[in-house]
């Protein structure tokens, strides 16, 4: 088990302008686990996927990574575990603008440690299609290939977790299934715990787990109801 | 230095703009230095040549070398190591084609203070012989001029040239004494003869030297800082140099902050991804080091080839080591000017930049 949420909460405001963001969560993913959160717009998505990515602190309950406990941790050591344990693949382009595609990488060997060696991220960039963009600067990609670019730099650090919000909302339908089928391969090669938002409900069949994010209420879909909600 | 190397690549002209304005400012600075080193020095030359540590003056004279009159025999009554007398008076030369304004310092042959000629004869042996400063060289002056003088009829030859021979802007003219005080009191010779301005004493422990009445000592640098308009003149100079610091400071800030700001989101999104605001405030200051650095240098460098270029009459006299720390300072001050935009980096909430 790599990711945990216990009793977790968050709420913005206080009194009438109270917003249960969302509501009281019990969660776990497992090494090798692909699991997706659907759910409508203002639902709490986001919420849930940066508290469980330690970017933000839930108002009550625990978020445990590896076994550390987030509540007992300061914002440098929080972001050290970003930096070592999370991979985000944000719904904005992540990208700095400056860098080129290979910089970007480039980056995280800077300040990071363990990371893809020179085969593996030259694999990468043929899965993801991007091996001819590798001198190209952000201002000079697509948003599609800027996403996917955002997906090799997640990938990349070799993340015990991958957070993905979106990650295909600017991609055609074709490099939309590639893209899960990619975030499959490196969960399972990888035993990568990692959780994606999506609005795209054909994507679930490459998920093990469904949950349903409504009201900031975090709820697993069965079997029978991802079924009914595919063939919407 | 990875970050800040390939923003400064990717954006060159952002990056010019900065540099050439620290430039800019710093070729401003390190002209000033150089003006203010060429007047003071305008005004000291003579005087640090002559190496002594103190003057001594009349009271009254309230410091000043041109108020003080006293008798040359109290320099045999002083228990200093060295002493030598000085007799001034200013005047207008005149070689028949140019007027100069100048100083005659009469001075005794015997003494420390007879100056090292770089051309011509060192005796002065010639009566009213004068050695020149050099400077009067480019004004047309040569060897063997005669010299009209504005306030008397006596006429003086140009014997020899020595460098380092201006005081209080004016340059000098060395010559004996006795010929000097025959000048400066006329029929009042015979009477006058041992009344000297100045005796400059070379002795580090001027300080407990038992002195005459009326009489006063002072340390060299007290002296110099006394001499009409020196002091006001490098005051205002180096509140010039100190306000630039101060410019240059806000400039960087303020072009920095700028920047900064339009890359909040950039910095936030990397900060998501766990990379620390220590390395991303590192890597601002290393930005500024380089792009400080590189106008400081350049400036530098232009500095002095256009002080090559100009002429013997501009006083402007660059001194390296004063530039060197200058130029240090100008960098330091840059890196404070980063300060505002470290310390924006630093309050950059991850999830802001992050959105929906
Ligand atoms: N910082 C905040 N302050 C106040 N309210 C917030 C804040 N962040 C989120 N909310 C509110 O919490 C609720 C959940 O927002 P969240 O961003 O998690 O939704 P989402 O499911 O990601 O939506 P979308 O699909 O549009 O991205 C919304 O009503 C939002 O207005
Ligand atoms: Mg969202």
């Amino acid at each position: 088990m790599v990711l945990e949420l216990r009793n977790a909460k968050k709420t913005f405001g206080e009194g009438n302008t109270l917003v249960e963001a969302m509501k009281e969560t019990n969660f776990l993913v497992e090494r090798g686990e692909l699991v997706a959160v659907i759910g409508p717009s203002g639902s709490g998505k986001s919420t849930f996927l940066t508290v469980a990515g330690a970017l933000q602190t839930p108002s009550e309950g625990e978020v445990i990574i590896n076994g550390k406990e987030l509540s007992q941790l300061n914002e440098k050591q929080r972001s050290k575990i970003r930096l070592q344990e999370i991979g985000f693949i944000l719904q904005a382009s992540n990208l700095v603008p400056f860098l080129t595609v290979d910089q970007q990488l480039e980056l995280l060997n800077k300040v990071k440690k363990d990371n893809m060696t020179k085969d593996e991220q030259r694999k990468l960039y043929e899965d993801l299609g991007i091996t001819k963009l590798r001198k190209n600067y952000p201002s000079d990609l697509s948003g599609g290939e800027r996403q996917r670019v955002a997906i090799a730099k997640a990938l990349f650090s070799k993340p015990a977790i991958l957070l993905a919000d979106e990650p295909t909302a600017s991609l055609d339908s074709d490099r939309a299934f590639e893209v899960m089928e990619l975030l499959r391969n490196e969960t399972k090669s990888n035993q990568t715990a990692t959780i994606v938002v999506t609005h795209d409900i054909r994507l679930i069949q490459y998920v093990d787990k469904v949950y349903k994010m409504t009201d900031g209420v975090l709820k697993l879909e069965s079997s029978a109801e991802m079924a009914l909600d595919s063939t919407e | 230095m990875f970050l800040a190397w390939s923003e400064i690549k990717k954006n060159k002209l952002r990056f010019l703009l900065i540099t050439s304005i620290l430039l800019l400012v710093s070729f401003l600075v390190f002209f000033l230095s150089g003006l203010a080193n060429g007047l003071a020095s305008m005004n000291r030359e003579a005087i640090d040549s002559w190496k002594v540590d103190a003057v001594l003056l009349t009271e009254e004279s309230d410091k000043s070398l041109y108020e003080s009159a006293l008798d040359r025999k109290i320099a045999d009554e002083l228990d200093a190591k060295e002493t030598a007398v000085i007799s001034q008076m200013g005047a207008i030369a005149n070689n028949g084609d140019t007027k100069q304004n100048v100083m005659l310092f009469g001075i005794d042959r015997e003494e420390f203070i007879k100056p090292e000629v770089s051309e011509g004869d060192p005796t002065f042996y010639v009566q009213n012989g004068v050695v020149a400063s050099d400077v009067l060289k480019d004004e047309g002056f040569k060897i063997g001029d005669t010299l009209e003088l504005s306030s008397t009829d006596t006429k003086l030859t140009i014997v020899g040239f020595t460098e380092k021979a201006r005081f209080n802007a004016s340059p000098i003219l060395y010559m004996k004494l006795n010929d000097m005080q025959k000048i400066k009191y006329g029929d009042a010779y015979t009477m006058n003869k041992d009344l000297v301005n100045a005796i400059v004493i070379r002795d580090k422990d001027w300080a407990t030297l038992s002195l005459p009445d009326n009489t006063e000592i002072i340390e060299t640098e007290t002296f110099i800082e006394s001499l009409p308009g020196y002091t006001e003149q490098n005051l205002t100079l180096t509140y010039m140099i100190y306000f630039l610091f101060v410019i240059s400071a806000a400039i960087v800030a303020i072009f920095l902050y700028v920047l900064t700001v339009q890359k909040i989101s950039m910095f936030g999104l990397m900060k998501a991804q766990g990379i620390s605001s220590a390395y991303l405030a590192r890597s601002v200051i290393a930005q500024t080091f380089i792009l400080a650095l590189i106008g400081v240098v350049l400036a530098f460098g232009l500095t002095l080839l256009a002080g090559s270029f100009l002429p013997n009459g501009v006083p402007i006299m660059f001194d390296i080591p004063t530039m060197i720390i200058y130029g240090v300072v100008l960098i330091v001050v840059a890196i404070l000017g980063a300060v505002i935009s470290v310390w924006t980096i630093i309050r950059i909430d991850p999830l802001e930049a992050i959105g929906g």
